[in-house]
């Protein structure tokens, strides 16, 4: 298969999945502390502390630094004349080729976390298919968006 | 046809049973609830009057409902008013008009009636723009439909010679396909026959085992009789083979009579024996052919063949992906499909998946069953460690899903074969293709394979095919074929 892409997302992508993960993980956290409590009242084994512990430090890492981090190396992406070419994934690497010919529109979103850092989220839609490029600066984002919904108005099948 | 005209007034009559049909339930409700004691003053008479009050209300909703109905053919446009308070107006472009696909309901035949439902292109809200004739008289239909027709054709070949248009004009209609007895017999013998022909041989494997040491047997089997097993083997059996019967009759009644013309550019499809339904899907809104056989009809030589189709109302579920023949001889298909569709390349031959991929794929099918058959090992030791052998089926098919799979790349056309249980093959054109995956885990990049996904459009949504473990060669052939890029060159 040819080179991949050559784009990459912002690099404030990373704190913004970060701090995503960080919530998540606050979230579980208070599981946990649920069941360290309810352990230490009704005296079970000290396994289920242990074990309800040690799953809150791995979901932690994985959520705060590995993940990340690793997503955010594999995520590039590439807007070209005739059409737009996606690759991303952890376990999976997965690359998409949507022909501009078959984009029927283009979005930003802004969530309230991306909105802090500045970033936006494209949505490529196709008669069929829905495709995402995450966090992209908001003026980038902007510039992308316009530029692909132009170049779709103007690409002809060549079939 | 530019005055305003009504639906027919059989549609008042249709539209008082639909409600009525709604109604059933509480009514007879009401006449329960209501029918013991002495009937005495005007109160214990109040919920059946209350019942006929309700019935001449739906009554009159019914014909004012047909009274304020109109439609009519005015400006390119088909336009239809209604409503008592709130007059509604609907102004459906004939360029939008997709299709009109008719049906011909038990209330419809006796009067030359038909049910027309205009299908728009899917817009974003289609439910909207979609509309629907309860009863026209069948000729009223037909003129609505070539004045339609007539004019689309006019607005898209505006551009075109003249002659080309006067050449068209004729309504010429071929009948490329039939499906006979036995087509049906088949579709209705292989679609639930399963169960029949299993609890059969359970039957006659109850019964035999009277043929064997007799009386040695003779108390477990009283013991087998006693526990009525063999009472409820068979009221099982009669039960299936009642519902087959019916099945199978229903079958005919559905598919009865089923044809495909080509009318133009249209593809239109009739079937049924008491409701006949036509359903008319411009060939250019077909996205992909997609041969389906399940196994059974593998074995005797038959297929199904589907398309996805961009149209489709949101408002039938089966409108999107057509069974275009519910079951053919697969060696008639290619000729077939030659004839409906001639820019299709039905090539069987395939390239096959490599042989270091048939590990994954056994894999994949059988390890859910690996878990809960360990959990049940341990938890009946030792008998449980026969749940281990139910990985072997599930292997089987993996087995056969990597036999099944393959690719086929000629010109703008791809075809990929996969199986699930029912295996498919899918033909589509590259400018049909909505996006297309390549996808590789980490085990698979160890041993260079690929998964490619297509994605097409069907109906509101897309149908996704999916071929794992490909070639990564191949893979990147194909991506590169999809590929609209500059930096390689397209053939």
């Amino acid at each position: 298969m040819r080179g991949e892409p050559q784009k990459r997302i912002s690099p404030k992508a990373l704190k913004v999945w970060r701090l995503h993960g960080a919530i998540q993980s606050l979230v579980l956290g208070l599981f946990v502390i649920g069941t360290v409590i309810l352990t230490t009242i009704f005296e079970w084994s000290v396994w289920v502390m242990v074990v309800a512990i040690g799953v809150l430090l791995l979901f932690t890492y994985t959520m705060i630094f590995f993940l990340p981090s690793i997503r955010w190396k594999r995520w590039r992406y590439e807007v070209r004349e005739q059409e737009i070419e996606l690759q991303r994934g952890f376990i999976f690497i997965k690359r998409t080729l949507v022909p501009m010919v078959r984009v029927q529109h283009v979005d930003t979103v802004q969530g309230p976390l991306l909105k802090r850092y500045r970033l936006s989220t494209i949505t490529i839609s196709t008669a069929a298919t829905v495709h995402e490029i995450p966090a992209l600066d908001t003026e980038e984002a902007d510039e992308l968006r316009n530029r692909i919904s132009l170049l779709a108005r103007v690409a002809e099948d060549d079939v | 046809m530019s005055e305003s005209k009504r639906l027919h007034p059989i549609s008042a009559v249709a539209s008082f049973l639909k409600q009525l049909k709604e109604l059933i339930i509480p009514f007879v409700l009401l006449f329960v609830l209501n029918g013991g004691g002495d009937k005495g003053g005007f109160w214990d008479y109040m919920p059946l009057i209350s019942m006929a009050v309700v019935l001449v209300v739906v009554l009159v909703a019914g014909f004012i409902k047909w009274l304020r109905f109109t439609y009519r053919l005015a400006e390119g446009e088909l336009r239809i008013e209604y409503g008592l308070f709130v007059k509604k107006k609907r102004y459906i472009p004939f360029d939008r008009i997709q299709s009109l696909n008719f049906s011909e309901g038990i209330i419809h035949r006796p009067f030359g009636l038909v049910k027309v439902k205009v299908e728009t292109a899917g817009s974003s809200n289609s439910r909207e723009s979609e509309a629907e004739l309860t009863a026209i008289l069948k000729e009223e239909a037909l003129e609505l439909e070539r004045i339609i027709y007539r004019e689309k054709r006019k607005a898209s070949s505006a551009e075109m010679s003249e002659e080309v248009e006067s050449e068209k004009t004729g309504n010429e209609e071929k009948a490329v396909f039939r499906m006979n007895a036995k087509d049906i017999w088949v579709l209705a013998a292989t679609s639930g026959g399963i169960g029949v022909i299993l609890s059969g041989v359970g039957v006659f494997l109850s019964q035999f085992s009277e043929f064997i040491p007799y009386e040695s047997v003779y108390d477990e089997m009283m013991m087998f009789v006693k526990s009525g097993l063999a009472i409820i083997a068979v009221l099982s059996f009669i039960v299936l083979v009642v519902a087959w019967v019916v099945s199978v009759g229903w079958t005919f009644v559905v598919y009865g009579d089923f044809t495909i013309r080509l009318n133009d550019d249209n593809l239109v499809i009739t079937r049924g024996l008491l409701e006949k339904k036509q359903v008319t899907v411009p060939l250019n809104r077909v996205q992909g052919i997609r041969i389906v056989e399940n196994p059974l009809r593998q074995l005797l030589g038959f297929c199904t063949v589907v398309i996805e189709n961009a149209g489709g109302s949101v408002l039938e579920k089966d409108s999107s992906t057509i069974k275009l023949m519910p079951v053919v001889r697969k060696k008639r298909v290619e000729g077939l499909l030659k004839e409906i569709f001639p820019d299709y390349e039905l090539s069987e031959s395939f390239d096959k998946l490599p042989r270091r991929a048939l590990r994954r794929y056994i894999i994949r099918a059988a390890v859910w069953v690996l878990i809960p058959a360990v959990i049940a090992a341990i938890l009946f030791w030792p008998f449980g460690l026969l749940a281990i052998l139910l990985v072997l089926p599930f292997g089987m098919i993996g087995y056969l899903q990597h036999r099944t799979g393959g690719w086929n790349l000629s010109g703008n056309q791809l075809a990929l074969r996969y199986r699930g249980i029912l295996k498919h093959t899918a033909y589509m054109k590259k400018n049909r293709i909505q996006s297309l995956d390549a996808k590789q885990s980490r085990f698979q990049a160890r041993k260079d394979l690929t998964t490619i996904t297509t994605t097409l459009k069907s109906g509101q949504a897309g149908y996704s095919s999916e071929v794992a473990d490909l070639e990564e060669r191949d893979a990147s052939r194909i991506y590169d074929w999809f590929s609209h890029g500059t930096h390689n060159d397209n053939r």
